[in-house]
C-alpha cells in the first residue's frame, strides 16, 4: 500500500494546476490594454493607423482610380489583361480596409475615450470616420454608417442622401467640440499631421465640409450651398496655405505608388495625364513623374515623358517599363496628401461660379489654386503657365502598340478668360484640380463623374461584361459593386441599398451614384 | 602457385573428411494439432546442407557431425532448432509463429499488447524493411508498405519534408498528419514553410532528423480508435517508432554504408527550334532557327547521397547499451544544393534492486545543415528563367556572364534578358542568392519502471525534445527588383521548438479464472513551446548598405518580430482490457484533457471515451483446417482537439516601425471575443477482420472505418457593419470513410528459394458535409493564379477548380470575333487531388544467398495540375507549340459566330490558354501513376565459407522510382513541390522528378 501511495504522490506532482492557463495562452509579443494605459497610449496610439488607412494601395488605388483617371497605368497584363483597369472587376477591397482598419478600431477608440474621460479623442476619431466613409461612399454609394456596430442580424445601409446629411450634422458637432477646446494638447504625441494643433484640425473640418458640399452641388443644390457657405464662413477658416495642408504620415512605409512603380515594376505614368500636362507645358510634370528611360517620346521630343493608356492593351511589358515612372523622390517621402490648400482654393473657385456667398472671385481662386499647387509640388514657371491661352492637350501615341493611341477629347487651355462660359470655366477649374490631386486620385474620379472633366479618353480595352456590369463604349466606370461578403452574407441589406439608388439601379459598375446626376453642370 | 595448391588441398581434404563422418537423421514434423507438415525446411545449422519434408511430413538427412544442430523452418511457424546429440530419429512439433497470431506489438504510450487482442487496425513494419532501399527519410520508405497511408515527399531533395495522411484529411486549418511517437513519447514534427505559386522553399520537418538505422520497427496505428491514449494529437493516427536497444548478448558492431545517386528522370518536353522575334521574351516566331538546345539538360547534375553509419550494441543481464552514429552528405540535382547530417544516439537500460526497478534512458542528437535547398514557384527560382528563356538568345553568354558590372553603382548586377517578375538568370540565382538552414536537435528521455508487485507496475517517464533552428536566405543586390531590394534582401529567422513531456502510468495485469484483466491508469503533462524566437526580413525595403546581411544594416522601417506558440496540456487517462478465455476481448478507454488554449472558455477540461471488442473466431468455432486464425473486431472512439494558441482573447498588435514623425501606431484587436470556444471533436468507428490461412502462410486483414469530424475551428470574416473584423466558430462536418486491406502470402517456399509477397490496398472517401450552415458558399482556399484548391460543403477536401474553355452544347469551343478561344465565365470543379485508391505491392525474394525486393506503388485516381506546362505553352517553349507550328495550323473543334472552325493558328490558340490565369483545361491531368517504387538486389556473403572475420556481410544494389509503368501527368505527382495542404498534385516550376540508384554495404561484427 505504501508503494502505491508513493507512486500516487508522484502522479500528483506531475499534474500541476491549471490556474496559469490564462497567462500561458497570452502572447507576450502583443501589447495589452493595461500596458497601453501608460502615457495615455491606449486611446491615442491607434490614430496614426486610422489616418493611414484612409488610403488604399495597389489594388484599391493604382489598379482602380489611378488607372481609370489616367494618372498611372500598369504595364503588367494582370489576370490575362482583363482586370479592374479594363473594367472587369478582379479586386474590390477598399471596403474591407475602411471597415477593418478605420471603422472597427475607431469604434474601440471612441469607447476607450469615453471610458478614460478623453472626449476629444472621440471627436477626432469621428472626424476620421467621416473622412474615410465619405471616400468609401464615393466608391460604392450607399454604405453602412449610422447602424455600424449594431448587433442586428442584417445591418442596413444608409441611403446616400441620409449619409451626407448625417456627415454634415456630425461635422457641426465635431466643429463645436474643437472650437471649445482650441488649446487642448492631448493629441500632440499621436498627431503626425498637425502635432496636436486643434485649430488645424478645425480647418480640416471646414475643408472637408466644402469638399462634400461641392460634391452635392448638382444633386442637392440648396443643401450644398448652405453647407458650402457654412464651411467658408466658419471662424476656424479653411486650409488656405500650403502650411495648412492636411498630410498623412506613412509611418515608415514607402509611398505605395513608388513601391508599385520601382519595386514591383507594376505601374507607369498614365497617357491621359501625359496628354494634358505635356500639352499644357505644365511645370509640375517633372515633380510628379520621372522622365522615360528609353526613346519612347518621339512624338514630343522636348518633353521626355511617356505614359500608358488607361485600360491599355499590355503586350510588351519590358518596352512599357521604359515609360515614365513616378518622380523618384516619392521613394523617400514620409507623408502623403489628403487635402491641400490648392484643392480648397479650386473648390472655392467652383463655389464662386455657383454663386455661393463667401467664395470670392472665381478667377482669383483659380489662379491662387494653381499657384498654391505649383508651390506645393515645388514647380516653377507658374506665371507663364497662367498666361498660356494657346497650349492644349496633345493626341497620344503609344510607340509599343498603336491600339492604345487616342485623339485628345480635351481642348482646354490654362489661362482664365472672364468671357468664357461657366461650363468652360468649370472645365478649367476641374482640369487644374485633376492635375493637383495626383496621389489622392479618388477625388478626381468624383469630379469626373460629377462634371465630366477633365475630358479623358475611354479605356482602350473595355472588358466590362454582365458579370459586373457593361460600360458602353461612350461611357466610363461609374462605381464599384458591393463586396462579395456583403452580397452573400447581408443580401437583404444590399438589395435594399441598391433600391435606394434609383429606378433600375443594379449593384454593378454602370449604376450612377446619387450625386452623379448625368445632367448639366449648371 | 604452391600456396594456392596447398589451399585447394586443404579445402578438398576438409570436404572429404566431412563425407567420412556422415550421420543419418530422420523423423516427422507435425503441427500443434499433430498433423504432419509437408514442405518444412530442414537444414544443418551453419551449412547449406538440408532437405524438406515430404507429403507425410517425413524427412531424412545426412549431417556431417553427431554434434550438429538441425533447424526446422516453415512460414508462419516458429523455427525449431534441435541438437542431434547422437539421436538418429528426431520428431518435431512446430508451433505457430507469432506473426498475426501471437505477435506482440507496441501500442499507444509504448504499451505492449498481443496483436490478436487489439480492437483496431495497426500494421507493423520492420526497420530492416524500411532501410532496404537506403532512404534517408523513414516515412518515404514506408510508402506502399502499409495500407491506407498516403505519403508524398517533397521534391526538394535530401532533408525535405513529407506529407503523410491516414484515413483522409480531417482538419480544415491544420495538417491532418499522424502523430509520431518515439518509444511511447510524442515527438515534435513541426513543418517549416512550404512553397506556393509565388515561390518559397520547403522548410523541412522533424522526421528527417531521425536516423533510420536506429529504428527497430514502426507500428502504424491507423485511426483515432488506436490512439485515444494520446488524446487529440492521435486523432489522425499514430506512427509508433520503436528504437533499437542494446541486447544482453555478445557485443555487435554494425557498419552500414550506402552511396546513392539521384538524377533527373523527367523534364518537361521543351522545344529549341523556334525563337522569338527580336528581343521578344516569348519564343513565338514561326521561322525555325538553329538555337542552343542542351542548356536545360546540362543545368542539372547527378546528386550524390553518401550515408555511413555505425552502431554498437551490447550488454549483460543487468545493463544493455546501444550507441550509433551516422553521417550523411548529399548533393542535389541543382548545382549548389548540399545537405549534411550527423546523428548520434545512445540508449541504455539498467535493472536494479533484484530487477524490480528498471531505469532506461535514450538520447538522440542531430545536426542538420542544408544549403540552397531548391524551391518552387515564380520568384527567385532558377527554373523559371531556365525553362522560359527566349530560344533565339545566347544562353551560353548568360551562363558565363550571369552578372555584369554596373558602373553607376560600382557593383555587379544580374544580367538577364527579361525584367519579368518571375525571370531570373538561373546562374545568378544559384551563385548570388544563398540559402542556409540549420537544425540542432536533442531528444532525451528517462524512464523508470518499478514492479510494485507481481501484478502491478508503475512507470514514470520524462522527455525533452528540443530543436534549435536557423534559416538565413540572402538575395544579392542587383537582382530582380520585384523581390529583391536595391541593396539586397535578407530573410532571417532563429527559433527553438521545445516539447516537454512527462507521464506516470500504473499498469495492472491479472487473470481471474476465465477472465484476464490488463488495466492502466495514468496522467501526463505536456508543454509545447514552439517558434520561440525571432524573425526579420527587409523584403523590398532597402538595406542601408548593399550586400551586408546583418541586424545593424537593417533600415529603421523594418520590424524585428518575436514569436511564440505555447500549449500546455494535462491529461488523465485509463484503459482496461478484459479478456475471456483468450477468445473475447473488451477494451475500454477514457481520457480527460485540460488545455491551456481553451482557458477562459469554460471548456478547457474535456473528456472523451473509446470502446472496442475483438473476438477470436478461430478459438470459438471449428474452422476448416486451412484457416489457422480468424478474428473480428470493432471499435468506436471520440477524440477532442484543443484550439490553437492565443485565439480566445488576443491583445493588440504593433502597427509598424513608425517614422521620424512619431510612433508606429497600434493595431487594435478586432476579433469578436470568443468565450464559448469548444474543442474540435472527431468520432471514429471501425470494424475489421484478420485471417491467417494455411498455417499462416497467407493472411488477410481488412478494416472499414467511418470518421466524422465536427466542431471544426473556423475563422470567418465578421459582417462589415458589426464593429469587428473576424470571428471564430465551431462548425462544420467532415466525413472520411474507407477501407484498408492487407494481403500477404508466401507463394513459394523451398530450401533455396522463398518469395514473400504482400499487397496493401486502401480507399478513402472524403466528404465535406457542411461548413457553415448559414453560409453554404463558405469555402477554405480560393483561386491561386488560375488553379483553385477548394474545401467547400458538398465537395471533398481539396477539390480542383479551374477555368475551362467556353463551349456550346455541341462541345464546340466558342471563338470570339477575333477568332480567339474564349474562357468559361466561372471556374468549375474538375476533380479532387486525392487518389481514389492506394496500392502497394511488395515482394521479397530469397534465392540461396541472393535476395531481392521489388515494390510496385500505385496511386489510382485524382487529378494533377501543371502550371509549369501552362507557362511553357504561353511562352512558346514547349514541344507541343513547336509541333503545332511545324504544321502551321492545329485542329480545333470550335465555332465562331455560327461558322464551325476546324483549325486555328497555334499562336492564337496558345495565346488563349495557359500562362497564369487563362484557360487551364489543357493542364489538368490524372494523378494516377504506377511505378517501380523500389528495386533491391543483394547478396549475403557466406562469411563462414569465406572465413571472413565478421558475423554478417551484405551487399545490395538499390533503385528507387526507377520508372513508371503508367503516368499521365508531366511531372511526378508524388514528388511534391509542397507538403502543405494547398498545393497538392500541383507543379509550379518545381524540381523535376528524379530517380535514385546506388549501392548499400552492411557488415556486422
Amino acid at each position: 500500500m505504501k508503494k502505491i501511495f508513493i507512486a500516487l504522490l508522484f502522479l500528483g506532482v506531475l499534474a500541476s494546476c491549471t490556474q496559469n492557463f490564462l497567462n500561458e495562452n497570452k502572447n507576450p509579443y502583443q501589447i495589452t490594454d493595461e500596458s497601453l494605459k501608460q502615457d495615455f497610449n491606449l486611446v491615442g496610439s491607434p490614430f496614426s493607423g486610422l489616418l493611414l488607412s484612409l488610403f488604399g494601395d495597389q489594388i484599391e488605388e493604382d489598379l482602380c482610380y489611378d488607372s481609370w483617371m489616367g494618372y498611372m497605368n500598369t504595364p503588367t497584363p494582370f489576370v490575362g489583361n482583363v482586370n479592374n483597369t479594363t473594367y472587369y472587376i478582379r479586386w474590390n477591397v477598399y471596403w474591407g480596409r475602411i471597415y477593418g482598419d478605420v471603422m472597427s478600431p475607431s469604434k474601440q477608440v471612441i469607447k476607450l475615450a469615453k471610458d478614460n474621460d478623453l472626449p476629444l479623442f472621440a471627436t477626432w476619431a469621428k472626424l476620421i470616420r467621416i473622412l474615410g466613409v465619405s471616400k468609401l461612399a464615393a466608391v460604392h454609394g450607399p454604405v453602412i454608417y449610422s447602424q455600424y456596430g449594431s448587433t442586428a442580424n442584417s445591418i442596413p445601409y444608409d441611403k446616400e442622401a441620409d449619409l451626407y446629411n448625417l456627415f454634415f450634422s456630425q461635422l457641426d458637432s465635431i466643429q463645436s467640440d474643437f472650437a471649445a477646446n482650441k488649446d487642448y494638447k492631448g493629441f500632440v504625441k499621436f498627431d503626425q499631421s498637425y502635432k496636436g494643433n486643434i485649430g488645424a484640425w478645425a480647418k480640416v473640418v471646414n475643408s472637408l465640409r466644402l469638399r462634400l458640399a461641392i460634391r452635392l452641388s448638382k444633386v442637392a443644390p440648396a443643401l450644398a450651398k448652405t453647407q458650402g457657405e457654412k464651411a467658408m464662413s466658419d471662424p476656424a477658416g479653411l486650409i488656405a496655405t500650403n502650411a495648412d495642408n492636411f498630410n498623412v504620415a506613412l509611418l515608415g512605409n514607402i509611398m505605395p505608388v513608388a513601391r508599385i512603380c520601382y519595386q514591383w515594376l507594376d505601374t507607369r505614368m498614365g497617357a491621359p495625364i501625359e496628354s494634358i500636362m505635356v500639352g499644357l507645358k505644365d511645370g509640375r510634370i517633372g515633380k510628379m513623374y520621372a522622365p522615360a528611360t528609353g526613346d519612347v517620346y518621339g512624338d514630343h521630343p522636348s518633353s521626355a515623358f511617356k505614359g500608358i493608356r488607361n485600360g491599355a492593351f499590355c503586350t510588351t511589358k519590358d518596352a512599357m517599363l521604359k515609360f515614365s515612372g513616378v518622380n523618384l523622390d516619392f521613394n523617400g517621402v514620409g507623408t502623403r496628401r489628403a487635402i491641400t490648400a490648392a484643392e480648397v482654393s479650386l473648390l472655392k473657385a467652383e463655389a464662386a461660379l455657383r454663386g455661393w456667398a463667401g467664395a470670392g472671385d472665381a478667377k482669383t481662386n483659380y489662379e491662387n489654386g494653381i499657384k498654391l499647387s505649383f508651390a506645393d509640388w515645388g514647380a516653377g514657371g507658374v506665371d507663364a503657365y497662367l498666361a498660356d491661352n494657346v497650349s492644349k492637350p496633345l493626341d497620344y501615341i503609344d510607340p509599343t502598340n498603336p491600339l492604345n493611341n487616342f485623339t485628345s477629347l480635351s481642348t482646354v487651355t490654362v489661362a482664365w478668360n472672364e468671357g468664357d462660359s461657366n461650363e468652360l470655366k468649370l472645365e478649367k477649374i476641374i482640369t487644374q484640380k485633376y492635375i493637383n490631386t495626383f496621389t489622392n486620385t479618388l477625388e478626381a474620379w468624383v469630379d469626373f463623374r460629377r462634371t465630366g472633366y477633365p475630358k479623358i479618353p475611354h479605356v482602350a480595352k473595355n472588358d466590362s461584361s454582365p458579370d459586373w456590369g457593361v460600360i458602353p463604349a461612350d461611357q466610363w466606370i461609374k462605381r464599384m459593386p458591393f463586396v462579395n461578403g456583403e452580397r452573400t452574407g447581408n443580401a437583404a441589406a444590399v438589395a435594399a441599398a441598391v433600391s435606394t439608388m434609383g429606378a433600375g439601379a443594379k449593384d454593378d459598375i454602370a449604376t450612377r451614384l446619387w450625386w452623379d446626376t448625368g445632367g448639366s453642370n449648371f | 602457385m604452391k600456396k594456392r595448391l596447398y589451399l585447394i588441398m586443404i579445402v578438398l581434404f576438409a570436404s572429404f573428411s566431412g563425407v567420412l563422418a556422415q550421420v543419418k537423421v530422420s523423423g516427422t514434423v507435425t503441427d500443434p494439432d499433430g498433423i504432419s507438415m509437408p514442405g518444412v525446411s530442414v537444414v544443418q545449422k551453419g551449412t547449406t546442407n538440408g532437405t524438406t519434408t515430404d507429403a507425410d511430413g517425413k524427412y531424412a538427412v545426412s549431417v556431417s557431425a553427431a554434434s550438429a544442430v538441425l533447424q526446422f523452418s516453415f512460414v508462419g511457424m516458429t523455427p525449431v532448432s534441435e541438437a542431434i546429440n547422437g539421436r538418429s530419429v528426431i520428431n518435431v512439433k512446430m508451433a505457430a509463429e507469432s506473426v498475426g497470431i501471437n505477435e506482440v506489438v507496441v501500442t499507444a504510450l509504448g504499451i505492449q499488447r498481443e496483436k490478436k487482442t487489439l480492437t483496431y487496425a495497426s500494421q507493423q513494419v520492420s526497420g530492416e524493411e524500411l532501410r532496404k532501399a537506403s532512404n534517408n527519410n523513414f516515412m518515404e520508405a514506408l510508402s506502399g508498405k502499409a495500407a491506407g497511408i498516403d505519403i508524398k515527399t517533397s521534391n526538394s531533395g535530401a532533408g525535405g519534408s513529407t506529407k503523410a495522411v491516414l484515413r483522409g484529411d480531417k482538419s480544415l486549418m491544420g495538417l491532418s498528419e499522424p502523430l509520431y511517437v518515439i518509444d511511447g513519447i510524442p515527438m515534435v514534427n513541426n513543418k517549416g514553410g512550404q512553397p506556393g505559386s509565388y515561390g518559397g522553399t520547403d522548410g523541412g520537418d522533424g522526421l528527417s532528423q531521425i536516423n533510420p538505422a536506429d529504428i527497430e520497427s514502426l507500428n502504424v496505428l491507423k485511426g483515432a480508435n488506436a490512439s485515444i491514449l494520446y488524446g487529440s494529437q492521435g486523432a489522425n493516427g499514430v506512427v509508433l517508432i520503436t528504437t533499437k536497444k542494446g541486447k544482453s548478448e555478445k557485443t555487435t558492431v554494425t557498419v552500414n554504408s550506402s552511396t546513392m545517386l539521384e538524377s533527373v528522370s523527367g523534364l518537361p518536353d521543351f522545344q529549341f527550334k523556334y525563337g522569338g522575334e527580336g528581343s521578344s521574351v516569348y519564343s513565338w516566331s514561326k521561322t525555325p532557327g538553329n538555337y542552343q538546345s542542351n542548356y536545360i539538360k546540362d543545368f542539372f547534375k547527378t546528386g550524390i547521397n553518401e550515408t555511413n553509419s555505425v552502431s554498437i550494441s551490447g550488454g549483460n543481464d543487468k545493463t544493455t547499451v546501444y550507441f550509433s552514429f551516422a553521417n550523411t552528405h548529399a548533393t542535389g540535382i541543382l548545382p549548389t544544393n548540399t545537405y549534411d547530417k550527423q546523428n548520434f544516439s545512445l540508449s541504455q537500460s539498467t535493472k536494479m534492486f533484484n530487477d524490480k526497478l528498471t531505469v532506461s534512458s535514450n538520447v538522440m542528437l542531430t545536426n542538420e545543415v542544408s544549403r540552397n535547398r531548391p524551391g518552387a514557384g515564380y520568384y527567385n527560382n532558377p527554373l523559371t528563367g531556365l525553362y522560359l528563356f527566349a530560344r533565339q538568345l545566347d544562353f551560353a553568354n548568360y551562363k558565363t556572364n550571369y552578372q555584369t558590372f554596373n558602373k553607376d553603382r560600382n557593383m555587379y548586377q544580374m544580367n538577364w534578358f527579361s525584367s519579368e517578375e518571375k525571370e531570373n538568370n538561373p546562374y545568378w540565382e544559384l551563385y548570388k542568392d544563398p540559402k542556409f538552414s540549420k537544425t540542432n536537435r536533442l531528444i532525451a528521455s528517462l524512464k523508470a519502471s518499478w514492479e510494485i508487485s507481481k501484478h502491478l507496475k508503475f512507470e514514470v517517464r520524462g522527455n525533452i525534445d528540443y530543436a534549435d533552428k536557423l534559416n538565413d536566405n540572402r538575395y544579392a543586390a542587383g537582382g530582380n527588383p520585384v523581390t529583391v531590394s536595391p541593396n539586397g534582401t535578407w530573410s532571417y529567422s532563429k527559433y527553438t521548438d521545445q516539447a516537454l513531456y512527462s507521464d506516470g502510468i500504473f499498469s495492472y495485469n491479472n487473470t481471474f479464472g476465465d477472465f484476464s484483466l490488463t488495466a492502466i491508469a495514468g496522467a501526463s503533462f505536456q508543454e509545447n513551446i514552439f517558434s520561440d524566437g525571432m524573425s526579420v526580413g527587409n523584403g523590398t525595403t532597402s538595406l542601408q548598405y548593399p550586400n551586408e546581411f546583418n541586424f545593424a544594416n537593417m533600415p529603421y522601417q523594418v520590424m524585428f518580430n518575436q514569436s511564440i506558440n505555447r500549449v500546455i496540456k494535462q491529461g488523465a487517462f485509463a484503459n482496461a482490457q478484459i479478456g475471456y478465455k483468450e477468445k473475447l476481448f473488451l477494451d475500454i478507454s477514457a481520457r480527460n484533457d485540460w488545455a491551456s488554449t481553451l482557458a477562459l472558455t469554460g471548456n478547457q477540461s474535456y473528456l472523451y471515451p473509446a470502446v472496442g471488442l475483438s473476438a477470436i473466431i478461430s478459438q470459438m468455432v471449428s474452422l476448416p483446417e486451412s484457416i489457422s486464425f480468424a478474428k473480428l473486431r470493432a471499435s468506436s472512439s471520440q477524440t477532442a482537439n484543443e484550439v490553437p494558441f492565443n485565439v480566445v482573447s488576443p491583445d493588440n498588435r504593433y502597427g509598424g516601425a513608425g517614422g521620424p514623425g512619431g510612433i508606429g501606431g497600434i493595431g487594435r484587436n478586432s476579433q469578436v471575443p470568443f468565450k464559448n470556444l469548444k474543442p474540435e471533436v472527431i468520432t471514429s468507428n471501425e470494424v475489421g477482420t484478420e485471417w491467417r490461412f494455411f498455417r499462416g502462410r497467407a493472411g488477410l486483414e481488412f478494416t472499414y472505418y467511418s470518421d466524422v469530424s465536427t466542431n471544426q475551428f473556423l475563422t470567418l470574416g465578421a459582417p462589415s457593419g458589426s464593429g469587428y473584423t473576424y470571428y471564430y466558430v465551431n462548425a462544420g462536418k467532415i466525413t472520411n470513410k474507407g477501407f484498408e486491406l492487407t494481403i500477404d502470402a508466401t507463394p513459394v517456399k523451398t530450401t533455396d528459394f522463398t518469395w514473400k509477397s504482400s499487397v496493401n490496398f486502401s480507399q478513402n472517401k472524403n466528404k465535406i458535409v457542411e461548413l457553415i450552415k448559414e453560409n453554404p458558399d463558405y469555402q477554405v482556399g480560393g483561386d491561386d493564379e488560375g488553379f483553385a484548391s477548394i474545401i467547400k460543403a458538398g465537395g471533398s477536401f481539396n477539390d480542383v477548380w479551374i477555368y475551362k474553355f467556353n463551349k456550346n452544347d455541341a462541345g464546340q469551343i466558342i471563338l470570339d470575333a477575333n477568332g480567339i478561344p474564349t474562357k468559361a465565365a466561372k471556374q468549375v470543379k474538375v476533380g479532387n487531388v486525392n487518389p481514389d485508391f492506394l496500392l502497394g505491392w511488395n515482394n521479397n525474394l530469397n534465392y540461396k544467398n541472393f535476395f531481392a525486393s521489388v515494390l510496385i506503388n500505385a496511386k489510382i485516381g485524382g487529378v494533377a495540375f501543371s502550371k509549369t506546362e501552362a507557362f511553357l505553352d504561353a511562352y512558346g517553349v514547349s514541344q507541343r507549340t513547336a509541333d503545332a507550328r511545324n504544321s502551321s495550323t492545329m485542329p480545333i473543334n470550335a465555332i465562331k459566330g455560327t461558322t464551325a472552325v476546324t483549325s486555328i493558328d497555334p499562336v492564337v490558340y496558345y495565346g488563349a490558354v495557359g500562362d497564369r490565369n487563362r484557360i487551364m483545361e489543357p493542364y489538368i491531368y490524372s494523378r494516377t501513376n504506377v511505378r517501380l517504387g523500389q528495386l533491391v538486389i543483394g547478396y549475403n556473403l557466406d562469411v563462414k565459407k569465406l572465413k571472413l572475420p565478421v558475423k554478417e556481410a551484405t551487399f545490395s544494389l538499390v533503385g528507387r522510382n526507377l520508372f513508371f509503368f503508367y503516368k499521365d501527368a508531366p511531372f511526378d505527382p508524388e514528388q511534391s513541390m509542397s507538403t502543405g495542404n494547398g498545393m497538392q498534385s500541383n507543379d509550379v516550376f518545381g524540381v523535376p522528378s528524379t530517380r535514385t540508384y546506388g549501392f548499400n554495404l552492411k557488415v556486422s561484427f
